[in-house]
């Protein structure tokens, strides 16, 4: 079975363009555009890897990690994703338990090969 | 009390009011100014972060056909693509420079200090500079540093300031050119460490000294100039050199090379 990655990200811009990505590249995706709705897909279908945007509409992207740690809903690997790459936004992202902070937007390659290896 | 008395009083009040009417008016047209500058810095920051994502989308979308993952191109098919991802990355370069200087030039920057190797991270710089140096055939050396002392600095900050240096001389250095960048101690008991940033390229005329620091200026500020940018770079070092109570400038000779230096406090006291 495919691996499923959801994508949280307030942008259907770049959800589609990662949709499309993801989908070519052999994975099952799922998308939300809030905290609450991350919450509630990853809770209703778990993903083994959540692209996380840093900043969504009804709040902090880390509280989404928060949540489905409660629930005891958490993927095998979460990749952060910030607009700005300053050290100390960088280590909140890494204590709040992401694998791996990501600089927006990330080069395609770099981030097959991320997915790829967090989820080997 | 006389009479030309009495109209003599009458006439400094009425000049004191005067005055004072037009002491609140000056003050007036500043807040409204200062607001306003809040808000073309908020303005710039808002559309700087809102230009980003529709940008960083194209990109990707531009990357997922370059790559063939949506079917093999031909060449001229994908050299086009490249095109749009060059030209997006390109753009975006010049966004995010922009949102660093409004960002830096906001009165609420904080430093973010930590102890860290200065060589090392001019060493970092280098590599994230190196494709390209490597296309134009340009040598970036350093050569010295291996023996100071950890500094106690805003990494990220220091770190940019480089980049902008360092890119700079690349830039305007011609093929198969040299950048160097080198290190001394100076001041009292050797307390301030000087950073050298040199290049073999075109040069700064004396009268452009200060002008290459001053934001949005180029020396050549033609639509035709060969080299494009936001003219934000030097203007964002300075910034980031100056909150560390650090001076930055330039000396140079046309057609000969430039040298920028920037100093640091080496005993900067830790909070």
């Amino acid at each position: 079975m495919p691996s499923r990655i959801l994508i949280v990200e307030d942008s259907p811009l770049v959800t589609d363009a990662f949709s499309i990505l993801f989908r070519e590249s052999g994975y099952d995706v799922d998308i939300a555009a809030t905290v609450a709705q991350a919450v509630e897909v990853a809770t209703a279908r778990p993903a083994d890897l959540i692209l996380l945007d840093i900043s969504l509409p009804d709040g902090d992207g880390l509280e989404v990690l928060e949540q489905l740690r409660e629930r005891n809903a958490l993927p095998r690997a979460t990749l952060a994703m910030t607009g700005h790459g300053d050290s100390r936004s960088r280590q909140k992202c890494l204590d709040a338990g992401c694998a791996e902070v990501l600089l927006k937007p990330v080069a395609i390659s770099e981030l097959l090969r991320q997915i790829e290896h967090h989820l080997a | 009390m006389s009479m030309t008395q009495q109209v003599s009083d009458a006439a400094l009040i009425k000049r004191l009011n005067a005055l004072e009417a037009k002491a609140r008016d000056s003050q007036r047209t500043i807040d409204e100014l200062r607001a306003r500058d809040a808000l073309k810095t908020q303005f710039l920051s808002n559309i700087s972060h809102d230009l980003r994502t529709p940008l960083a989308a194209i990109i990707t979308h531009a990357e997922i056909l370059r790559d063939g993952m949506l079917g093999e191109l031909n060449q001229k098919q994908r050299e086009s693509v490249t095109g749009i991802v060059n030209g997006g990355q390109q753009l975006l370069d010049m966004i995010d420079e922009i949102l660093t200087y409004v960002r830096s030039a906001s009165d609420k920057v904080n430093l973010v200090p930590s102890e860290f190797s200065i060589a090392e991270l001019v060493d970092q710089v280098r590599v994230l500079n190196q494709s390209l140096a490597a296309k134009k055939h340009i040598t970036v050396e350093r050569l010295n540093g291996d023996d100071l002392p950890p500094i106690y600095a805003d990494r990220d900050k220091i770190k940019h300031a480089l980049g902008n240096l360092i890119g700079n001389a690349i830039k305007f250095t011609a093929d198969g050119g040299r950048v160097w960048i080198s290190f001394s101690r100076r001041g009292q008991d050797e307390s301030e460490l000087l950073v050298e940033v040199g290049d073999t390229g075109r040069g700064i005329a004396r009268d452009h000294y200060e002008l290459v620091f001053r934001e949005f200026a180029q020396v050549d500020a033609s639509p035709s100039r060969p080299h494009h940018g936001t003219g934000l770079g030097l203007a964002i070092a300075r910034r980031f050199i100056e909150l560390h109570r650090g001076c930055i400038w330039v000396e140079s000779e046309l057609g000969k090379g430039s040298r920028f230096f920037f100093t640091l406090p080496l005993n900067a006291a830790r909070e």
